[in-house]
């Protein structure tokens, strides 16, 4: 009995402390200054490891320490089709115009850079999330306890106190949209919807131990307008939540996902579609066209790629999208990966293990940059509008741009690309006279 | 999941001009290619999505399993190729060492030049003929729907006539140029710098250090 009652009471104290140090503060908007003491203390301790690991590796230390602007193992030779062709003309240039191919070739079966995007982004230093970054060398018993406190730490400290701020969060989420969803339509029941959702994505923030920063607001979507973002992960919509409302678009889902989607709907208005109606292109598009009309509704939440890809890069949108009309707010979200992997790559892993690994990560550390709003131009087709946009996030958040889809994290290429190849450089051997 | 622990690879491949960092980042990608097999097979080169768009990509793929490349002497193709085929037809990519002297440059420039030679060669007869020659260039210029088939043809025909007047001189008005041999092939080369341009250079493996 003596044991059960401590254990109730450890129990009551941690649930105060919990909701006075957290939750409270999240619903007022106030930040009591815990978590940047945390970053802190983090960070010290990631470099003093990163420093403890080069020291151990006794290797004469590398001059230049290159960034990682490159994710690849080899130097692509970047030289455009004409002038590698162009320099090698002295025998006939066919023969010589398969080195090109030939070269392209090779570069991309040994390190080639659709893969690459789909897996995580590689790291300059350690993180202390697996055991060290020169393959699994043993460096030194300190190394090793350090490394064994933070899996206590992660596992047995963070995990737990994540999980009940998630399952608080979650619950006062479905809770507050209930009773919310129940007042008459009025501008008392859109404020107290938009309070409730606020307070709840802070909650959640806090349960991933997100750092945020946001840059520009002055430039937040407005009312009536479409958001379009980066995707990364399924967090990135809390990401953006936790500043500012949002009307979700999405597919209807089963499970808890789905309470929420009801729930929530009926307090503010998300666009779910069910599975059958996401199929029917115009359908979605005169659904979404409605809701932009309309100015005094929130601004929709869209992530045009279709998938996540993982944060070093900026891949084709879909231009349905941009065939709404509106104005678009563009997003962009760039994660800092030394404190944890905020990639999904969905065709490896399943969600649950995917929120697991987030959960017992330190921390979701990213920059989120809101750009001016930018409309279709006259004579400007969707497609064009859509890389007008995805080129501005890739600028503004340090992302390459690549011209591949993100369909192709799970099909095969079209063959309209290789057609494209081979039409230049055909065209090039015309221009060259070398016909007729 | 059989990780590569470096002592016993490295010397089993220290007569390959790789680093042992290049070879497990190799072995990676390998390994990533064979879906954790510990073969390779054509089909496996298929889920790369940036070769698709190269024109010659079958003859690319066709050069790691033409048994001519993988060791001297050996011919006809094999159906699946090993780790230590995968780095010897990477080795013909090295680029060239500061140390090397005249005797081993020239024997570096033939490997590269035969490799070359094997990839036109495709009936492995150790002549390339008009028609081999005339696949290839179709191949480089399929795509374009305005190019007649005549043009390429034309392209390859032209090619041939340099080549043959390269090689063997004047031509009489009976002679049938039957095909480039390798040594001829070599001729035409003589004074091209291909060393720079058919080499794939590797990062400094050191300063990226990285987590699983």
């Amino acid at each position: 009995e003596d044991v059960g009652s401590a254990v109730a009471r450890v129990g009551a104290v941690w649930l105060a402390l919990v909701l006075g140090l957290i939750v409270l503060p999240s619903a007022l908007g106030v930040s009591l200054g815990i978590s940047e003491a945390y970053m802190w203390v983090l960070v010290k301790t990631l470099e003093w490891a990163t420093i403890r690991i080069e020291k151990g590796i006794k290797k004469p230390q590398p001059q230049i320490l290159k960034a990682p602007a490159t994710n690849g193992i080899i130097e692509r030779d970047e030289t455009p089709m004409e002038k590698e062709i162009a320099r090698l003309h002295r025998v006939d240039f066919e023969f010589s115009d398969i080195f090109y191919f030939c070269r392209k070739g090779f570069e991309a079966i040994v390190d080639d850079e659709v893969t690459q995007r789909f897996s995580s982004e590689e790291l300059v230093s350690w993180n202390l999330l697996t055991r060290t970054n020169v393959n699994f060398h043993y460096i030194s018993l300190r190394l090793t306890v350090v490394w064994v406190i933070g899996v206590i730490v992660r596992y047995c400290f963070l995990l737990p106190l994540r999980f009940t701020l998630a399952a608080i969060g979650i619950t006062s989420m479905i809770v507050g949209t209930t009773i919310v969803g129940q007042l008459p339509n009025s501008s008392l029941k859109n404020y107290l919807s938009e309070l409730v959702h606020l307070t709840c994505s802070r909650i959640l923030v806090r349960a991933l131990s997100g750092t945020i920063r946001y840059h520009n607001r002055e430039n937040k979507p407005q009312k009536g307008g479409i958001c379009v973002a980066n995707h990364t992960s399924p967090i990135d919509a809390i990401i953006l939540t936790n500043d500012g409302c949002y009307a979700m678009v999405g597919q209807v889902h089963g499970g808890l996902m789905g309470v929420i989607q009801r729930a929530t709907v009926k307090a503010c208005p998300h666009v779910w579609f069910e599975r059958s109606e996401i199929k029917d292109r115009h359908l979605v598009t005169e659904r979404l066209r409605e809701h932009v009309a309309d100015k005094s509704k929130l601004p929709i939440l869209i992530f045009p790629e279709g998938t996540c890809i993982n944060n070093t890069s900026v891949m084709m949108f879909k231009k349905g999208s941009f065939e709404i009309g509106g104005t678009i707010y563009p997003v962009a979200i760039k994660y800092d990966p030394q404190f944890g992997d905020a990639f999904w790559n969905s065709s490896k892993y399943n969600i649950v293990s995917y929120l697991l690994r987030i959960m017992t990560s330190w921390a979701i550390v990213c920059n989120v940059w809101y750009m001016p709003p930018m409309v279709r131009k006259e004579g400007e087709d969707a497609v064009q509008f859509a890389n007008r946009v995805r080129s501005a996030i890739a600028r503004q958040g340090g992302l390459t741009e690549l011209p591949w889809d993100g369909g192709l994290k799970r099909a095969k290429v079209k063959d309209t690309f290789k057609e494209e190849q081979q039409k230049n450089y055909s065209k090039m051997l015309v221009r060259n006279g070398s016909i007729g | 999941s059989g990780e590569l622990t470096p002592n016993p690879i490295t010397s089993l491949f220290s007569s390959l001009p790789v680093t042992s960092e290049q070879i497990e980042h190799l072995h990676r990608r390998f390994k990533q290619l064979s879906r954790d097999q510990l073969t390779i097979r054509k089909e496996n080169f298929d889920s790369i999505p940036d070769l698709e768009f190269n024109p010659i990509r079958g003859k690319i793929v066709h050069a790691f399993f033409d048994r001519r490349n993988l060791r001297p002497e050996s011919d006809g193709l094999a159906d699946e190729i090993n780790f230590e085929d995968f780095l010897t037809i990477m080795s013909y990519f090295r680029p060239i060492e500061m140390n090397m002297d005249e005797e081993q440059l020239d024997r570096f420039r033939k490997e590269k030049l035969k490799f070359l030679f094997h990839m036109y060669d495709s009936d492995h007869d150790g002549k390339i003929t008009l028609q081999e020659y005339r696949n290839v260039v179709e191949e480089l210029l399929s795509g374009n729907p305005h190019l007649e088939k005549d043009s390429a043809r034309s392209i390859a025909d032209g090619a041939m006539m340099e080549a043959a007047s390269i090689c063997v001189g004047q031509m009489g008005p009976d002679q049938v140029y039957e095909g480039i041999t390798f040594e001829d092939f070599l001729k035409m080369w003589q004074g091209i710098d291909i060393e720079t341009k058919m080499h794939v250079r590797f990062l400094n493996m050191e300063t990226i250090a990285h987590c699983y």
